[in-house]
């Protein structure tokens, strides 16, 4: 017997009408539990959002039909309202990949010169006093950085010591007088305008430091190696295979 | 080149991208000839100014310029701050402990073996000795002079005013006037600007300069015409292009009195024409 029709009909008697209400009820209840149920073992096939739909035709509720798929997934009770998953915005972003270890550093491609560019050049300073050096370095870049000259660069190489070793006033041996350390930074720029070249050396070289040695030269493939350290092991066994 | 150059002349920029980059940088691909090829008549026609190659030869400075007062105070401000954050180095600490070693000896109850077990060698040269002769010998280094013995005044040595860039002038015959003048040398076919500047250069008389040229680009401009009795059909005037070069400062053979100059970019109106003086200013930097 539809629940519909008994609604309708007999509106009479008072008694049988509230057992009739409460035999609905349950028949409703019932119904609601089997299609949640249903509705929690098919969670992510195409339609899903037909058997909601069924499942809102028979029972005549509102369930929100036009909601999105995820919502279903969720147990929250209050999915009718209207801000539910307001808020949201983790589907929004692009997919963040799991962070991968850092390769080995690959060789840039080196631009070529053109005919009113230079290529990548290096600009090296170097000289025993540090702070002198690093200053010098500094003013390269931040007039590099005030003319819009593109620094691809700025790094530094390892410092190198040097022994100053004297003869002694009685005797043949040598002792140590003292350590001077090289301390060398390179400024690597690419893209520069050859009418703009004349200018930026004029401005660096009036303002070179006394002590501070200053070149600029092409950059290399060996020059970017000759930053890495060597592995003599894998060498070794490198030789040996060829070997 | 003489008095009137009265012609009021296109703005430099337009001048250096037009005209100089196609002249002046000679060897470049035909896809730029093509865009400039508007610009510039075409090859057969001549035009009617010549064109003249000329070089900008600076000295560098060779000492840093000297500290003004507020920059005087405000270095030994930062030395005492630095001096007094710092920590004691290996060789002040040892000082220290050599003095507070001595100490202990003065008194009555020393017992030497406890002390020495790795005094032993120290004891022999302490660190005061060392110190001592570091003193001695920092006495016997002789930096070298911050200004030579030359007479400021005295334009034609270049080892004049280490401290700030001198600009080579040239006196010449130009007309009927004897003129100052960066040095310049007329242009001939065939060859690139750079080249005419670089033999202007090297045709100064008495001077055996080896300069670096800093770029193929020109850095500036001079525009001007010849008188009128001179100005023929063919001929209205002359155009410069100059292009800067760097002469290192070393030690250099003092030039001839008359016709060889060394200044300072402020000297520079003592001897040239305002009008000249005028574009050559633009690309002169003082520090």
């Amino acid at each position: 017997m539809h629940a519909v029709d008994m609604s309708q009909g007999r509106r009479g008697r008072a008694d049988t009408s509230v057992l009739y209400i409460f035999f609905k009820f349950i028949v409703f209840s019932i119904i609601f539990f089997v299609c949640a149920i249903l509705l929690f073992q098919v969670l992510l096939l195409q339609n899903t959002q037909a058997l909601v739909c069924a499942v809102s035709s028979v029972q005549s509720q509102l369930l929100t039909t036009h909601m999105a798929l995820g919502v279903l997934l969720t147990n929250r009770q209050y999915r009718s309202m209207p801000t539910h998953g307001i808020g949201k915005y983790r589907h929004l972003l692009p997919k963040a990949l799991p962070k991968k270890k850092k390769d080995r550093v690959q060789v840039k491609q080196i631009k070529a010169a053109t005919a009113t560019e230079f290529g990548v050049f290096n600009v090296c300073v170097s000289g025993y006093d540090m702070t002198l050096v690093e200053h010098y370095s500094q003013y390269i870049h931040n007039l590099c950085n005030h003319l819009d000259i593109k620094v691809d660069e700025s790094y530094a190489l390892p410092t190198k010591s040097t022994e100053v070793m004297l003869m002694q006033e009685q005797g043949t041996k040598m002792y140590l007088d003292a350590v001077l350390k090289t301390h060398e930074r390179i400024v690597q720029i690419s893209e520069m305008k050859a009418t703009l070249f004349p200018i930026f050396m004029d401005v660096v070289l009036k303002n070179q430091p006394e002590g501070v040695r200053f070149c600029v030269k092409q950059h290399s493939e060996t020059d970017f190696q000759a930053r890495f350290k060597t592995r003599p092991e894998l060498e070794g066994l490198l030789a040996k295979i060829n070997n | 080149m003489a008095a009137p150059f009265s012609r009021v002349y296109r703005p430099l920029w337009r001048i250096i991208t037009t005209s100089a980059l196609n002249r002046g940088v000679r060897n470049v691909s035909s896809s730029r000839q093509q865009w400039s090829a508007q610009n510039v008549k075409p090859a057969g026609a001549a035009s009617p100014w010549a064109l003249h190659g000329a070089v900008c030869l600076q000295r560098l400075p060779a000492v840093s310029q000297d500290r003004s007062p507020i920059e005087e105070e405000f270095m030994e401000l930062m030395h005492q701050m630095e001096l007094e954050r710092s920590l004691l180095s290996d060789h002040e600490l040892r000082l220290l402990e050599d003095a507070a070693r001595m100490s202990r000896k003065q008194e009555e109850d020393y017992d030497s073996d406890e002390e020495e077990e790795d005094y032993r060698d120290k004891e022999i040269v302490t660190a005061q000795d060392l110190e001592d002769i570091w003193e001695q010998k920092l006495k016997q280094f002789q930096p070298a002079p911050r200004s030579q013995a030359v007479d400021e005044k005295d334009v034609s040595s270049s080892e004049r005013c280490l401290a700030d860039s001198l600009i080579l002038l040239v006196k010449k015959h130009v007309g009927s006037q004897k003129l100052w003048l960066l040095p310049q040398i007329q242009w001939q076919t065939g060859e690139t600007l750079r080249q005419t500047a670089e033999r202007a250069l090297a045709s100064l008389p008495g001077a055996d300069l080896t300069a670096t040229f800093l770029g193929n680009a020109p850095c500036g401009f001079y525009k001007y015409k010849y008188p009128k009795d001179i100005q023929k059909e063919g001929s209205v005037g002359a155009k410069v292009f100059f292009f800067k070069a760097v002469l290192p400062s070393h030690k250099h053979l003092p030039l001839e009195k008359n016709s060889f100059a060394w200044v300072k970019k402020e000297e520079l109106q003592d001897f040239l024409k305002p009008e000249y003086l005028k574009q050559v200013r633009r690309f002169i930097m003082a520090l």
